[in-house]
């Protein structure tokens, strides 16, 4: 089936680690909005026309995607079982939104997996470009080659005064959101974020993490993006990005300055800790691992583990969510049983990197 | 009970969740409790609840509001009233945006800190239509003063290049090939 090659629990390109700052920037995101002129919105067309809406723009992708070298599979959400939607939730390549499956809608999705066309979720058409690391302008480029591609053949609802026009409001203008992922455990240890994100909503844009169970981020793992998408062009939003995200970069890497410093052996003490639960322990909660998978990484950026890759924090924050964790285990998984098969995805992972890097564990140990 | 998210599908969830120390919790419809989905943060939710804020500025049950001047906004495309649009914050069509034009200036402004006009990218086709929109209302004008002034070979000039354009603009859509 055309869909089983995103399926597999391999890295895709933009969860490697290149260029940059790739320390503390995961990866970097692009999202523009877009409707067709002629079609209701999705909030109030009728099937009839979202089928029309999905066959209009799946064509021109599939006929001239070539023409920006690009070569997609069209997957149609109707005709994907809900864990297989779940999967590409989990790998970041359909929204929630699109998985309900509310209407007739696909994605297509690029075959290095850094673009992917999602249709009819809540506008007709929303272009999704990721990149791994820091790299805002190339992740533009590639979606707005796709958009001036599809402005060629498809009649977009564009306005004099408002701009491109999108269901929300929030979107409305240049339809676009930018937003990079960021690795910020020291800020989050001295609890600076706790002010950082409110200053920095004054000034346009949003810092979100992902919370669960405690009061700190998922993994420390946040996410910088533009709320303002009406006012300014797209390089200006681009430019307020990057500078505020530099800023953030260096204000991270000097809070983790200051506690290599001040409590080098705690430090220490913590991420080693750490690298005993994932590497032995049976059951493995979210939240633990995450947590874990957090300090491993500080360590990895510290030079303090040295035989394991930068990539371990992007890759196994995605396979470890339920949906791939199932797959992986071929059966339906209660949250328990998730536990257990945390616990042996990340024994396993960790045994690789013991046996491709060349375990120093004994010179180390002495 | 009705998602205490999107406000417009019944709450099938129970979400709790403890947000910097506080727990909340949330009845929220499938679609939303998705939106939510623990490990995800590439797709956004409303950075606010967006319909939460319209309705606080425009108070639907108000009785100081106008009732009759609310009645009357309806999208002649889509049929959604001034009211759907606050109640669910989105829009259903393009033409909601002329329909509801009057009231979208206040909101732009509150949602893109003072911003009300689009500076960024035009796409190709829009960029030359207006183009040549905006020369045929300026040929137009040209054209009233000749005929005032009895210089009708000048006028009829410009019929013919008013006519050449519209007929650019009709066959605008099928450029490419
Ligand atoms: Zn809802
Ligand atoms: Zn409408």
């Amino acid at each position: 089936m055309a869909i089983d090659r995103f399926l597999e629990p391999k890295a895709s390109s933009w969860m490697a680690n290149a260029g940059d700052n790739t320390d503390i920037a995961m990866s970097t995101r692009i999202r523009l909005a877009r409707n067709l002129n002629d079609f209701k919105f999705p909030y109030a067309f009728t099937e009839d026309e979202a089928l029309k809406v999905d066959k209009a723009i799946s064509s021109v992708l599939l006929d001239r995607g070539e023409e920006v070298n690009q070569e997609f599979t069209h997957i149609d959400i109707h005709e994907v079982s809900s864990l297989h939607r779940e999967l590409l939730v989990e790998k970041h390549l359909i929204s929630p939104y699109l998985a309900a499956g509310i209407h007739a809608g696909s994605v297509l999705i690029s075959k290095n997996e850094e673009l992917s066309i999602m249709i009819n979720e809540e506008d007709h058409l929303r272009i999704q470009s990721l990149q791994s690391g820091f790299h805002l302008q190339e992740a533009y480029k590639v979606a707005n080659e796709l958009d001036s591609l599809l402005e060629e053949n498809l009649q977009y609802a564009f306005h004099e005064k408002f701009g491109y026009l999108t269901s929300c409001p929030t979107n409305t203008g240049t339809g676009m959101r930018a937003s990079v992922m960021l690795h910020l455990p020291a800020l989050t240890m001295s609890q600076q974020i706790t002010r950082i994100i409110p200053a920095i909503s004054r000034l346009g844009m949003v810092v979100r993490g992902i919370y669960g169970e405690g009061s700190e981020a998922l993994g420390n793992v946040y996410q910088i993006s533009n709320q303002l998408t009406l006012g300014k062009s797209e390089y200006e939003i681009l430019q307020d990005l990057q500078n505020m995200t530099e800023q953030i970069i260096e204000q991270e890497r000097r809070a983790r300055q200051a506690i290599v410093d001040n409590s080098p052996l705690k430090l220490e003490d913590r991420i080693y800790r750490s690298l005993g639960i994932l590497t032995y322990s049976r059951l493995l909660t979210t939240e633990e691992a995450a947590k874990c998978l957090s300090d491993v990484r500080l360590g990895i950026d510290l030079k303090l583990i040295e035989n394991i890759d930068m990539s371990i924090l992007n890759e196994l924050m995605i396979f470890m969510q339920p949906a791939f964790l199932q797959h992986y285990s071929k059966k339906p998984l209660s949250p328990g049983e998730r536990d257990i098969a945390r616990a042996k995805l990340f024994r396993e992972r960790l045994k690789e990197e013991h046996k491709i890097n060349g375990d120093k564990e004994g010179e180390d140990s002495v | 009970m009705i998602c205490n998210q999107c406000g417009e599908r019944p709450a099938s969830v129970l979400v709790k969740q403890k947000r910097n120390g506080q727990l909340t919790e949330r009845h929220l419809c499938h679609v939303c409790a998705a939106e939510n989905h623990n490990l995800n943060l590439a797709f956004e939710q409303d950075p606010l609840a967006i319909h939460q804020l319209l309705s606080n500025w425009f108070p639907v049950h108000s009785p100081s509001v106008n009732p009759v001047k609310k009645e009357v906004t309806v999208c002649p495309s889509c049929g959604f009233t001034f009211n759907n649009f606050l109640k669910l914050g989105k829009f259903g069509c393009a033409t909601c945006y002329e329909a509801f034009e009057s009231n979208l200036e206040e909101i732009f402004k509150r949602l893109h800190n003072g911003n009300k006009e689009h500076t960024g990218k035009i796409p190709a086709f829009y960029g030359s239509t207006l183009k040549i929109k905006k020369e045929i209302e300026e040929l137009r004008k040209q054209l009233k003063i000749s005929i005032e002034e009895e210089e009708f070979e000048e006028a009829a000039k410009l019929r013919d290049q008013v006519r050449e354009l519209n007929k650019q603009l009709e066959g605008g859509a099928d450029h490419g090939d």
